[in-house]
């Protein structure tokens, strides 16, 4: 039964059907199944499975958009459910679109995938200064913070936040990602990581924070 | 590029560096002013041309065509970081703003007075009257909110069909004002999007929302006598190859098209599906002229001309979109001495 109720909070999350992860949310809460384990084996499993997808060029932006009401439907119910000491303590992560930059379709994908993930987003939104990224990452005690940009006139802000985020913190990890960047502008920046778009993020997001 | 696009003998391959920003900012002027005012977009693509001696001639235009056209609200790149025209209000938010949606006077509607003007500029030289039609998802999701309206291609695809055919309504009226003003010889299409990438959406959506309209507003301007179109499908759209195949051979192949893809597109896929009708531009990674070194810019042109000059049809070296704003003049230098070195036709 417990089984079931997953695999349809999967299914619903990957066919992007909110009515259906509506239903196996409350199923499971009818069935007194632990709030964390619906959403991790349910939802997250079902985003995996949709960036998975992505990656392979199976599925596209306005799929993913639909996975992402499903699941955030079913994670309306199911979060009032959860136990203080159900989780360990997620990794921070402050996200943002660097300055002068108003693109960021890419950004509320990659911080979907990681939240699907267990990670916890601090999205600071679109064109954002340098000065509140380092605000957020002293504030949030943050473990990572990602810069995303889509115009080559606003990565060239990714240096100056990656500089400053690790003076306030110097254990702090930074990753970088969006069209005009590459593995080798990122180095040249001096990010820790790379992703070139939101289907890897995830996995590169846990490589460093692993490494770390 | 005038020459390859009507015929003539050319010495060299013609270098066409889609500089709009860059062009604001090597001649001192703000971006901010380069897109707000005509006569400075007009001034500094034709100084930044002349300084270079590259080929391609001023034009208007910009990726968030649209909302402002149809009623919303823009913003100009006056400030650190900006790099073109965004949008701040949206007129599509609701379901029922579909419906209110008006088709504007082209005469008035949003950038349209502008672009206007620049060709008005350009007429008066005798260079083409450039203006901005096609990139229909680019141009709906500028009017809806690119994230609300690619919901709304699963959600409420009746909605998106709807805004996109006030789109080519409005379209038709904007390829009239400037057939009338100028005639149709004198003038040139630019058509083209980033929303259409694959990054965003399936080849199966472009064919569904887009393809139809494509076909519509090319065989339009087509049947009115103009013959020059610049298409520009923006970033990576190797899926949506077939369907611009699909446009031309549903306009016959009329016309004389420069096709502008970009960089994750190979030069011979695009020969293999036009390049017995139709001129290839270019696609060197854009954001390479900003990060890479003289030599390195070189070596990136070298190799697309290289492959590009096995177009039948003819070749120009381009970048693969916008070239960035922030890029050093000695790199555009590089695109030249490349085109003289290893572009000659002598």
């Amino acid at each position: 039964m417990n089984e079931e109720i997953l695999n349809g909070l999967a299914d619903a999350v990957i066919a992007g059907d909110v009515e259906k992860a509506e239903k196996c949310a409350k199923d499971s809460i009818s069935a007194d199944m632990d709030a964390y384990t619906s959403i991790m084996e349910g939802c997250a499993k079902g985003m995996n499975v949709v960036s998975k997808k992505y990656e392979c060029g199976e599925t596209y932006v306005p799929e993913i958009l639909c996975s992402a009401e499903a699941m955030n439907a079913a994670m309306d119910i199911l979060k009032p459910h959860l136990k203080a000491d159900a989780t360990a303590v997620p990794k921070k992560i402050v996200l943002g679109v660097t300055k002068g930059d108003v693109h960021e379709i890419g950004k509320n994908l990659v911080k979907l995938m990681l939240e699907a993930a267990g990670f916890k987003v601090i999205d600071l939104g679109k064109d954002v200064p340098t000065e509140k990224f380092v605000a957020a990452v002293k504030e949030e005690d943050a473990d990572i913070c990602a810069l995303s940009a889509l115009m080559t006139t606003s990565m060239i802000f990714m240096p100056d936040v990656i500089r400053e985020v690790k003076r306030v913190k110097p254990s702090i990890v930074t990753m970088v990602g969006g069209g005009p960047l590459s593995a080798a502008t990122a180095e040249t920046y001096g990010a820790d990581g790379y992703a070139k778009d939101a289907s890897v993020a995830v996995k590169v997001a846990k490589d460093l924070v692993r490494s770390v | 590029m005038f020459g390859l696009m009507t015929g003539q003998k050319i010495d060299r391959i013609p270098v066409s560096p889609f500089a709009m920003g860059y062009a604001a900012k090597v001649c001192g002027f703000s971006i901010g002013d380069f897109y707000a005012n005509a006569k400075v977009n007009f001034r500094s693509q034709l100084m930044a041309a002349d300084m270079h001696g590259y080929d391609s001639s001023p034009m208007y235009g910009y990726a968030s065509i649209g909302a402002w056209e149809f009623g919303g609200k823009i913003g100009f790149p006056y400030e650190v970081g900006h790099g073109a025209p965004y949008v701040i209000e949206h007129p599509v938010e609701t379901p029922e703003d579909v419906d209110r949606l008006e088709i504007p006077d082209p005469s008035r509607a949003g950038s349209n007075p502008i672009s206007m003007e620049v060709a008005k500029q350009c007429n008066a030289l005798g260079l083409p009257a450039v203006f901005q039609v096609g990139g229909f998802i680019t141009f709906a999701g500028n009017i809806m909110e690119p994230a609300r309206m690619l919901l709304w291609m699963i959600r409420k695809p009746e909605l998106v069909h709807k805004v996109i055919s006030k789109v080519l309504a409005f379209q038709k009226l904007t390829a009239d004002w400037y057939i009338d003003t100028f005639g149709p010889e004198k003038c040139m299409v630019f058509s083209g999007g980033a929303t259409e990438s694959n990054k965003l959406i399936s080849a199966k959506q472009f064919e569904t929302f887009t393809l139809p309209n494509e076909i519509a507003i090319n065989k339009y301007v087509l049947d009115k006598g103009i013959h020059s179109v610049l298409m520009h499908p923006c970033a990576d759209q190797n899926a949506n190859i077939p369907h611009y195949r699909k446009i031309r051979e549903e306009c016959g192949w009329r016309g004389r098209y420069v096709w502008n893809f970009g960089p994750e597109t190979p030069l011979e896929k695009q020969i293999e599906m036009f390049g017995a009708h139709d001129i290839i531009g270019g696609n060197v990674d854009p954001p390479s002229f900003q990060t890479k070194s003289f030599d390195e810019v070189i070596m990136l042109c070298k190799d697309n001309i290289e492959r590009g000059m096995k177009n039948p049809s003819g070749y120009i070296l381009m970048p693969g979109c916008e070239l960035p704003p922030l890029t050093p003049p000695i790199n555009v230098h590089a695109m030249m001495t490349a085109a003289r070195k290893f572009g000659s036709f002598e």
